[in-house]
C-alpha cells in the first residue's frame, strides 16, 4: 500500500547543507549540540547531532536498514535499537583512579579508558575504518546527520498521540513532551533513526534543529560551531540565501535516501575523492568513493551534482570566476547563514 | 461476579497514522488470549480483580530503550452509547483505570477517541496491588467510587504484555463491553 500523503501548513521551511568535502570528523558538532540539548541521564547516549565514518555501520548501528521504510519507499516494520548492540551505552571513565595513581612510576599510571567492557557499539564506533585496500583504492569519508526535519515526517504519521508536530513558520519537526507517551512508533518509523527515547523519563526526544535560535536569526550550534565551515543555514525559497543557491540553482546538494520518499531537509554535497591506482601506483580514471556508493546514500541525482563540482573546480583551477566555488569555499562565512532580515551576523 | 474474557488484539487498521496500521497487521492471535475477572460491589466502593498467565513479566523498563512495561486497564463508558473500539469518541467519554508495573499507584484515564487519551493520578482512594506468581499476574484495583460504572454497570478489559511489545493500540482486548452481574 502507497503510504498516505498529509497536507501541511508549512509557510517556509528551514534547510541545511552540509559540504562533505569539507568534514574533518571532529565531533565539534556533535559537542555543541550535545551540551546545549541533550545532557537528561536517561538520553546520554543519544546525540541528535552525529558524525559517523562512511562506508560503516553508522550511528545507530545499521540504521539504514532497520527503519520503517523500505527502498521502495513503502512502509514496513521498523525496529528500536538498543542501547547495547544498537546505540552504545554512553561510557563512564576511570578518572578517579587515573587521578590516584598520578604520582606512579610510569609502568604503574593508569591510562583514561573507559570502565565498560565487552563494549558492542558506540556513536563513532567504526571512526576512519572505511574500506578498501591500501594503497589502490582504500576510502572513507565523514557523514554528519541531525534529523531530515522532512516534508512528510514518518515520526508525525506514526505518532497516535499526535505528540510530532511541524511548526508552520519554519518546517521544524519537533516532539511535544507533554503528549508523548513513550510508544516509539516514532523511532521505530523514522527511516533515518533520527528519533530517541529517554527510558528514564520515558518520553521520546529529537533535534529540534536549534529551534530557539533560529526564530532569533541564529543558525543552530552545530552549523555555527564547526570549525570547517561546512553547514549553510537558510530557507529553502530565499533565492538569495545559500540553501536555495546550492539546491536549487547549482544543484550540487542532494538528500540522504531520497527514496524513502518522505522529502528530507537537509542536503549534501558529495564527496569528491582522489583518484584509485593500478598495481603500479598509477592513478586511474575511476574516483576512491565509488559513483555506485554516493548513488546508494543519495540517490541518482548526485552524479549530475558531482559532474557540476567537477566542472567548476576545473573553472576556478584554471583562473575563472566561479560562484559556486566561492560558496563552498566559504570565502565569506556570513553567507553560509541566512535566515531572516534578523539574521545576526558571524562578525560584526 | 466472576467471569472468564477470551480476549482478542485490538484490529489495528483503525488506528491513526499511516504507519502502525501498515506495520503491524492485525495478528491473528492475541498476546494474551485469556484473562479472568472477578467483580465485587460493597456499597459504592468497587474491587476489580484480573488476572493473566504471562511467563515472561516486565517490570522495569529505565535502562533500555527497546523494552515495554507489562500493563492492564479497566474501562467503562461515560455515555450509555461510548464506542469502545475507538475509546470512545467526542461528546462521548470513556474512564478508565491503568496499572503499570512500575508505578504503585495506577492512573486515571480519560478519552473520546483514538489519540485523545490523557493520563492523571488517580482520586483519591483509587489504589491497586499486583502480584506475579508462578507464570501469572493478578492485579486488583480497589476504587472508592466510580460513578461511570455504577451509572452503566459495563466494563471492558485491556492487557499490554510487555515482552511482546504491546503498548497503545497493541493490546488484547475484551470482544466488547460486558456487564458486571450482581
Amino acid at each position: 500500500m502507497a503510504r498516505e500523503k498529509y497536507a501541511t501548513n508549512v509557510k517556509r521551511q528551514v534547510a541545511m547543507v552540509l559540504d562533505l568535502n569539507k568534514c574533518l570528523g571532529c565531533q565539534t558538532c556533535t559537542i555543541a549540540c550535545k551540551k546545549m540539548w541533550n545532557t537528561d541521564t536517561g538520553s546520554g547516549y543519544a546525540y541528535w547531532n552525529n558524525v559517523e565514518t562512511m562506508p560503516g555501520k553508522g550511528y545507530p548501528a545499521n540504521w539504514q536498514t532497520t527503519g520503517g521504510i523500505d527502498a521502495e519507499g513503502k512502509i514496513k516494520r521498523g525496529e528500536i535499537p538498543t542501547l547495547d548492540t544498537g546505540y552504545g551505552r554512553a561510557w563512564t571513565f576511570d578518572h578517579q583512579e587515573v587521578f590516584a595513581s598520578s604520582g606512579n612510576e610510569p609502568s604503574q599510571k593508569i591510562w583514561i579508558q573507559p570502565k565498560e567492557k565487552n563494549v558492542k557499539h558506540g556513536a563513532n564506533w567504526d571512526e576512519d575504518e572505511g574500506v578498501g585496500t591500501y594503497p589502490e583504492d582504500n576510502h572513507y569519508f565523514y557523514l554528519p546527520r541531525i534529523c531530515n526535519h522532512c516534508e512528510e515526517p514518518a515520526c508525525l504519521h506514526a505518532c497516535p498521540r499526535g505528540a510530532i508536530v511541524k511548526n508552520e513558520e519554519n518546517g521544524i519537526v519537533m516532539v511535544n513532551q507533554d503528549r508523548c507517551h513513550g510508544y516509539r512508533f516514532c523511532v521505530e518509523a523514522c527511516p533515518y533513526k533520527k528519533v530517541y527515547f529517554d527510558p528514564k523519563r520515558q518520553v521520546a526526544n529529537k533535534c529540534i534543529f536549534c529551534a530557539p535560535r533560529v526564530e532569533e536569526g541564529v543558525a543552530p550550534a552545530c552549523a555555527r560551531q564547526c570549525p570547517g565551515r561546512l553547514r549553510y543555514v537558510g530557507f529553502m525559497d530565499d533565492e538569495d540565501g545559500p540553501i536555495w543557491k546550492l539546491v536549487k540553482k547549482w544543484g550540487v546538494a542532494v538528500p540522504l535516501h531520497p527514496e524513502y520518499g518522505i522529502g528530507p531537509n537537509v542536503f549534501y554535497v558529495p564527496p569528491m575523492s582522489p583518484p584509485q591506482l593500478d598495481m603500479h601506483g598509477v592513478p586511474l580514471d575511476e574516483p576512491r568513493i565509488p559513483m555506485a556508493f554516493l548513488e546508494q546514500l543519495f540517490g541518482p541525482a548526485v552524479k549530475d551534482a558531482m559532474n557540476i563540482l567537477l566542472e567548476e573546480r576545473e573553472r576556478k583551477k584554471a583562473g575563472e570566476s566561479s560562484e559556486l566555488m566561492d560558496l563552498l569555499i566559504a570565502y565569506d562565512w556570513n553567507e553560509n547563514f541566512k535566515l531572516d532580515d534578523g539574521t545576526r551576523e558571524v562578525f560584526s | 461476579m466472576k467471569k472468564k474474557l477470551d480476549l482478542i488484539s485490538a484490529p489495528t487498521g483503525l488506528q491513526p497514522g499511516n504507519y502502525v496500521k501498515e506495520a503491524y497487521v492485525d495478528p491473528r492471535e492475541p498476546s494474551t488470549p485469556k484473562a479472568d475477572v472477578e467483580v465485587t460491589q460493597n456499597g459504592k466502593a468497587w474491587q476489580l480483580t484480573l488476572s493473566w498467565d504471562c511467563p515472561d513479566p516486565v517490570t522495569d523498563v529505565s535502562d533500555d530503550t527497546h523494552r515495554f512495561i507489562d500493563s492492564v486497564a479497566f474501562m467503562a463508558p461515560g455515555t450509555p452509547d461510548a464506542v469502545w473500539i475507538t475509546m470512545g469518541e467526542e461528546g462521548k467519554p470513556v474512564e478508565a483505570i491503568l496499572w503499570r508495573a512500575d508505578r504503585e499507584a495506577p492512573l486515571r484515564v480519560v478519552a473520546e477517541g483514538w489519540g485523545t487519551v490523557e493520563r492523571n493520578e488517580p482520586p483519591e482512594g483509587w489504589t491497586v496491588t499486583s502480584a506475579w506468581d508462578k507464570g501469572r499476574w493478578t492485579v486488583t484495583f480497589n476504587i472508592a467510587e466510580w460513578p461511570a460504572l455504577e451509572a452503566h454497570q459495563q466494563l471492558a478489559a485491556a492487557v499490554w504484555r510487555g515482552a511482546a511489545r504491546n503498548r497503545a493500540g497493541l493490546k488484547s482486548v475484551s470482544p466488547g463491553w460486558f456487564p458486571i452481574e450482581a
